[in-house]
């Protein structure tokens, strides 16, 4: 697979499509292992394509086991920035992915957060593809061109 | 991107880090961004934004000036 840079992007094309559609409908993101078995190829085919995803920054792999830490804007781990929708749970690695993902799903949603400072549960609700309801403001701590160099903090 | 009660705490959680304010939007210009840029995520036909269309995400959204540079100059 490594060798073969045509199949390499037609696997990772097969691999975006399917963590997405899991990770929307079940508001899991799926490992190496599930897609390996899910998809029919070698769990090592499965984790080139989510490397080469990883580095054109579909996706975001944990720096220490290679497992995906966010498939943008959905986070594979509890964060505090939670979203329900369609009678599910969904994380967001910040506030922009939490009202990304009610975004993505085009659905309505209650995305809540702590204030970064004090904790307190910040409420903003997603309705028609609206924000219909909203508290707080929203920091950014990295200028834009940054962003990508230090996503786990910007 | 961290939600905060009001300004007053951003600058307590700035304070108490060393850290320079970097820019506040309100939940509106967020959610605008968050919209502009995640609404096909999903779609098979997806594909990054060009440098160029996140400018123009960003300038839609009335975010202008050095912080929302996305090139770096």
């Amino acid at each position: 697979m490594s060798d073969d840079r045509p199949g390499l992007e037609a696997l990772a094309h097969e691999v975006r499509l399917y963590v997405f559609r899991e990770a929307a409908e079940t508001a899991h993101i799926p490992q190496a292992p599930h897609i390996s078995r899910a998809l029919g190829h070698t769990e090592a085919d499965v984790r080139a394509a989510l490397h080469a995803l990883a580095a054109a920054k579909v996706l975001i792999l944990a720096p220490n086991d290679g497992d995906i830490w966010a498939a943008n804007p959905f986070c594979a781990v509890p964060s505090g920035f939670r979203v329900s929708a369609h009678g599910k749970r969904y994380w967001g690695i910040c506030i922009w992915d939490a009202l990304g993902i009610a975004a993505a799903l085009g659905a309505d949603a209650d995305v809540t957060a702590p204030c970064g400072d004090c904790g307190t549960r910040l409420t903003l609700e997603v309705r028609d593809n609206r924000l219909a309801r909203h508290e707080g403001v929203v920091h950014f701590a990295v200028p834009a061109h940054d962003w990508w160099n230090n996503i786990g903090f910007a | 991107m961290l939600l905060f009660r009001d300004e007053e705490h951003v600058d307590r959680w700035c304070g108490a880090r060393d850290l320079t304010r970097g820019a506040i939007v309100t939940p509106e210009q967020a959610w605008r961004l968050a919209h502009g840029w995640y609404k096909d995520k999903l779609k098979p036909s997806w594909r990054r934004h060009t440098v160029a269309e996140a400018e123009a995400l960003l300038r839609s959204t009335g975010l202008t000036g050095a912080f929302w540079n996305l090139r770096g100059d």
